[in-house]
């Protein structure tokens, strides 16, 4: 038990780090997650661990936290050589962490959640005290949220400031973040960036785990890429570019601008007409919404997250009823038909929930890949479906999209994010294509993969496709699209061209601000 | 420290045919060990009440045709079982739908008495299977359209279907046989009977078409749009329907066909082994069916095992009773106490256990 709850009596040598992990290996039964890899932090300062989804960040992260135990290696904290067999002796040295999914009781106050974290003396539990540290932590850090609020009237984003509030109160030193802006949008990521400055500068040391580069460069002072369980390096942020830095993750170069060829756009293929429908709660999700795609056109809808883009994408699909309006598919009504017809008609989907929505994860890849076409020939033949035309087919599918699976036989459960997406392009984008929606296609996919799916709406595009794009990454929006038109609480605010559209004004648009309220 | 943080349970990918296997064995082998207690606080030999049992399913020919006889209307309602809940459609209504079965059967034999039994049989047939398919579709209709919970719907209807046939066969009703005092129909026809298929034995016609059934019901599921669709909506039910699935459809079409399994179960008990139609023609075996299921991991072609090992127990447990003169709720006790090891072993197969990392 040596090294825990040890006072901190080392002096601060000018290269002390506040932790050091030295070679350190860890095994599963099946993978090599870290392979011999160092990695220190300094006090005062922003660490990213940078990979693709299984390069073993989160791994490395669980370690320095305790939940899991290394094969070998050795962990230093204030130069001393410590063990962690749980994260309770992690949190006694000063290193909280806050997971992707959060550990919070749903029906009590945020103050109840973290009063209830943590260690507390005597019998009954001082909540006042509690909430007079947590103001003076929430000053502290400028972090703004309703102390007395239940947990399940906060918003993802809030929620999140709770578990870091968690953290912050048992008074840590060092703070892993895993992936901490995936669950927020582009304003709340910016918030969370500035926050976590202020913390720097109070001498907090902070591991940020991302496989974004652009958060990386944005809010680091230092990176430590892995890939594939290996250190490739650590590397001063300023010292380095985005493209450095996508070549040590990928290991090979990525290319960012892609190509985009001039097309000029074809007919109208789908229209809606002043369409509207509901949310789940029947509260008003979408507003008289006109939008026009043509072939060979990107149309983006730019917008933050439960803006009614969820409902646009439900009602277009089939899945969710129009209340009024239409949609028109190739001058032919179908609003409100069956998602089968509509599919039949050279509608495709990329859905945001790809597991949820888009796959059945107990089903085999090969099986995955004709979901939605298994009545119609050739996948069926007579009352049966021909399995021998659809193996063909799948095999196909694999050795076109290539996606990295064991055999067509194997689960789709086990693949991974980016072959999960490609198993559903591989499907989707057949050749009777008219028109794509895409919800969020590259969300939580590795930069590899987000390139190959860019490439392949390109290719749609070029092919005749109509594309309908919701997004919330204005990178990818301002990648792709001809137009782009920003939505707001169930509206269309504005319809800007690519060429002439700037960020600023698309960002504002987001949040609501329209030029007659700024002015 | 305490033994047990040591051990840890992680979930198995795949469990391979030979660990499924040699599970079954051992589990058998740990239920034989439990039953013994049983049996020896029972004052009888364990040795001599096994041997009994295994001679009394398998020990002649003759004991082992009835022991498929009392798994042919196991492995119908085992099937309907299966094939609702391969689209995780909890129905409980095989019991309801195997009277209906009989009902229907009996119903078609009363109109069509006077036919030759070559066109007759599969009237009756035919007439059992739709009453059971139409007991089952009203419950999916009522889940399709008002999202009626299947599991109530069936219960409730098992009730009513119940108190059905004990109004048709009660002192005033039409099915009753005239001067009885046994609530029972007048015994059936020769010529309505299931053909037997072996000479001296009881099983009957109703076993072949068991084992029609699992091929078909194995086709259905593995090789046709329909069951493909089924096992989609079963899964994720979210990604069938914005694929375009017709859940409704699959819903009503699945209880339809469940329900007409359960009922050919039923017409197979009466018109096969007990030619009169009478409230107590089933012991429960659409119960037992779902139990048959389970135990075949929902596998069309693993009900016929399943529910012969069940036949074996129900038909074997009678001369254990009678040779070593244990009780009769014993022997319902040790196809209990299989049936949990079995259904132990099938969850632990799917874990491995592994010494838990060494915490210093």
């Amino acid at each position: 038990m040596e090294g825990n709850k040890h006072p901190e009596t080392t002096p601060d040598t000018e290269e002390t780090y506040l932790l050091e992990a030295v070679q350190l290996t860890k095994r599963f039964p099946m993978v090599l997650a870290n392979d011999k890899v160092d990695f220190k932090i300094r006090r005062g300062e922003i660490h990213c661990l940078l990979g693709e989804n299984g390069a073993g960040k989160t791994t490395l992260a669980e370690c320095l936290y305790g939940f899991y135990k290394p094969e070998e290696g050795d962990i230093r904290f204030n130069g001393r050589c410590v063990t962690l067999s749980s994260p309770n002796d992690a949190i006694h040295l000063g290193i909280g962490m806050v997971h992707q999914h959060f550990v919070l009781v749903e029906p009590l106050s945020v103050i109840e959640n973290i009063v209830m974290g943590t260690d507390h003396k005597g019998v009954l539990l001082d909540f006042s005290a509690t909430e007079k540290k947590l103001q003076s932590l929430c000053e502290l850090y400028d972090v703004n949220i309703d102390l007395n609020a239940k947990i399940w009237q906060l918003s993802v984003g809030e929620q999140q400031w709770v578990e870091i509030l968690k953290a912050l109160y048992t008074g840590v030193k060092l703070l892993i973040l895993d992936e901490p802006t995936a669950v927020l949008t582009p304003p709340e990521a910016d918030r969370l960036f500035a926050v976590l400055q202020r913390m720097k500068s109070e001498g907090l040391a902070i591991i940020f785990i991302t496989h974004r580069l652009k958060e990386v460069m944005q809010v680091s002072d230092r990176v430590t890429v892995l890939q594939k369980g290996r250190k490739v390096a650590t590397v001063n942020t300023k010292d380095v570019t985005t493209e450095e830095l996508a070549y040590m993750m990928v290991g090979r170069k990525v290319v960012f601008r892609i190509n985009k060829d001039e097309v000029t756009r074809g007919d109208p293929v789908l229209q809606l007409n002043d369409l509207m429908a509901k949310s789940d709660m029947g509260l008003e999700a979408l507003h008289e919404i006109n939008l026009t795609l043509h072939n060979s056109e990107i149309l983006s809808i730019a917008g933050v997250a439960g803006n009614g883009q969820k409902e646009l994408f439900e009602v277009i699909v089939g899945v969710r009823k129009a209340t009024a309006g239409k949609v028109i598919i190739d001058g032919k009504d179908f609003t409100n038909h069956s998602p089968r017809s509509i599919a039949n008609e050279g509608i495709s989907h990329i859905p945001d929930d790809r597991i949820g929505a888009g796959l059945i994860s107990d089903f085999s890849v090969e099986e995955n890949l004709f979901l939605g076409l298994e009545d119609n020939p050739p996948y069926r033949k007579g009352l049966f479906l021909d399995k021998k035309y659809i193996q063909k087919y799948a095999g196909d599918c694999i050795s076109k999209f290539d996606i990295m699976t064991p055999s067509v036989n194997q689960r789709t459960s086990y693949l991974s994010g980016g072959n999960l997406q490609k198993v559903i392009l591989a499907r989707e984008l057949r050749q009777s294509l008219k028109v794509l929606i895409a919800n969020q296609p590259s969300r939580g996919l590795d930069v590899g993969v987000i390139e190959y799916v860019h490439k392949q709406i390109l290719e749609m595009r070029r092919n005749g496709v109509g594309i309908l794009l919701i997004s919330e990454d204005l990178d990818e929006i301002f990648t792709l699209s001809d137009r782009i038109a920003v939505m707001f609480k169930g509206r269309i605010l504005k319809i800007f061209n690519a060429q002439e559209a700037e960020l600023e004004s698309i960002g504002l648009l987001m949040a609501g601000i329209t030029d007659k309220e700024s002015q | 420290m305490k033994p047990f943080e040591k051990i840890k349970f992680e979930k198995r990918e795949d469990v391979n045919p030979l660990g499924r296997t040699l599970a079954i064995v051992v589990a058998l082998i740990a239920a034989m060990l439990v039953s013994a207690i049983l049996i020896n606080l029972a004052n009888a030999s364990p040795v001599e009440a096994f041997i009994n049992l295994f001679k009394g399913a398998f020990g002649n020919k003759r004991a082992a045709l009835e022991t498929l006889n009392k798994a042919t209307p196991l492995i119908l309602t085992g099937l309907a079982t299966v094939i609702a809940f391969r689209g995780k459609i909890w129905s409980i209504g095989q019991e309801g739908q195997f009277f209906l079965g009989a009902i229907g059967g009996y119903w078609a034999y009363r109109i069509f008495e006077g036919l030759p039994a070559a066109t007759l049989v599969p009237i009756i047939i035919f007439g059992a299977f739709l009453t059971g398919a139409f007991g089952g579709m009203l419950a999916g209709l009522l889940k399709a359209y008002f999202n009626v919970d299947v599991i109530i719907s069936t219960v409730m209807g098992n009730y009513i279907i119940d108190y059905f046939l004990s109004f048709m066969l009660s002192g005033s009703g039409p099915w009753r046989e005239p001067g009885s005092y046994y609530q029972q129909t007048a015994p059936i026809a020769e010529n309505a009977f299931f053909p037997v298929l072996f000479a001296n034995a009881r099983l009957h016609l109703g076993f072949l078409i068991a084992i029609a059934c699992s091929m078909i019901v194995y086709l259905i599921l593995n090789h046709t749009p329909f069951g493909y669709q089924l096992r989609a909506f079963g899964s994720n039910p979210r990604a069938a329907k914005f694929k375009g699935i017709n859940i409704n459809k699959i819903i009503i079409v699945t209880m339809f066909i469940s329900g007409g399994l359960a009922g050919l179960a039923g017409t197979g008990e009466l018109f096969g082994v007990q030619y009169r139609l009478r409230p107590d023609l089933s012991p429960g075996y659409g119960y037992t069916g779902i139990i048959v299921a389970m135990l075949a991991g929902l596998n069309p072609i693993g009900v016929i095992p399943a529910a012969i090992l069940f036949g074996a127990l129900i038909n074997g447990s009678a001369q254990m009773r009678i040779a070593t003169g244990i009780p009769t709720a014993l022997t319902s006790a040790i196809q209990a106490i299989v049936l949990l090891s079995l259904l132990s072993a099938q969850v632990l197969t799917r874990f491995r256990v592994r010494r838990a990392e060494h915490a210093e």
